[in-house]
């Protein structure tokens, strides 16, 4: 029992590690397309640069938030899980 | 007092229509959860939605300055500086979200809800431009 109690903390951590390893790679990866799309738009025509700054704030502001959720879920599993206690408790070590 | 907000309105494109759209809805938005949260809901919720609601708006203002001063040619900022801006914005981001989760000074559904907020206005706003689009299509 207490070994499946010890594995859950451990899935929590590797859970959590990995989330916010994918959801970087995933937000970044995006993050980039836009920001090189947006430059070459700026670059071929200088005018629209108002034009494509705010396009471009609008969907870094969505991809960022995705990342920032990741990081909180995260967290959560880390540090704020709802069963954490009652897990904790099974292996003796309730607080 | 209306008839000229909707001929500035008009008179913008559809791109700052928008960034005026996302910045009063978001305030709108941000005050309409905090107190129904405070009315309704427990205080750690509340301080959850208010904090997160904080972190994101000023983060999305932020993200828009660092923007205009990146791309905009007239505003233009060495790279060095857009970057570190850009880190430092992110890390204080991170850090004070890890505070309130691991000291528990939050709840984190609450936190979740302050941190959609933004995206929220963004999905709101482009229903709304949507729903513009289509009106204007109808009435050629």
């Amino acid at each position: 029992m207490e070994g499946q109690a010890l594995q859950f903390f451990i899935a929590c951590v590797t859970a959590a590690g990995f989330g916010i390893a994918i959801s970087a790679f995933g937000c970044g990866i995006g993050q980039g397309l836009g920001l090189k799309a947006a430059v070459e738009g700026i670059a071929r025509n200088p005018e629209s640069s108002g034009k494509v700054t705010v396009t471009m704030l609008i969907g870094l502001a969505m991809i960022e938030s995705l990342c920032i959720y990741a990081l909180v879920i995260a967290l959560i599993l880390i540090y704020a899980h709802p069963q954490a206690s009652v897990i904790a408790g099974l292996l003796g070590a309730a607080h | 007092m209306q008839l000229s907000i909707n001929y500035k309105m008009n008179e913008m494109d559809i791109q700052q229509r928008m960034l005026v759209f996302i910045n009063t809805a978001n305030w709108i938005l941000f005050l309409a959860t905090a107190i129904f949260s405070m009315l309704y809901l427990s205080l750690d919720y509340t301080l959850g939605v208010i904090i997160g609601g904080f972190i994101v708006t000023i983060n999305f203002h932020l993200l828009a300055r660092t923007l205009r001063h990146a791309l905009n040619p007239n505003e233009l900022k060495s790279p060095n500086t857009i970057i570190a801006k850009y880190y430092i914005r992110f890390s204080i981001t991170g850090v004070i979200l890890f505070f309130l989760i691991s000291r528990h000074i939050v709840h984190p559904l609450g936190l979740i809800v302050g941190l959609s907020i933004v995206v929220l206005s963004i999905v709101l706003a482009t229903i709304y431009a949507i729903t513009q689009h289509i009106q204007q299509k109808e009435a050629v």
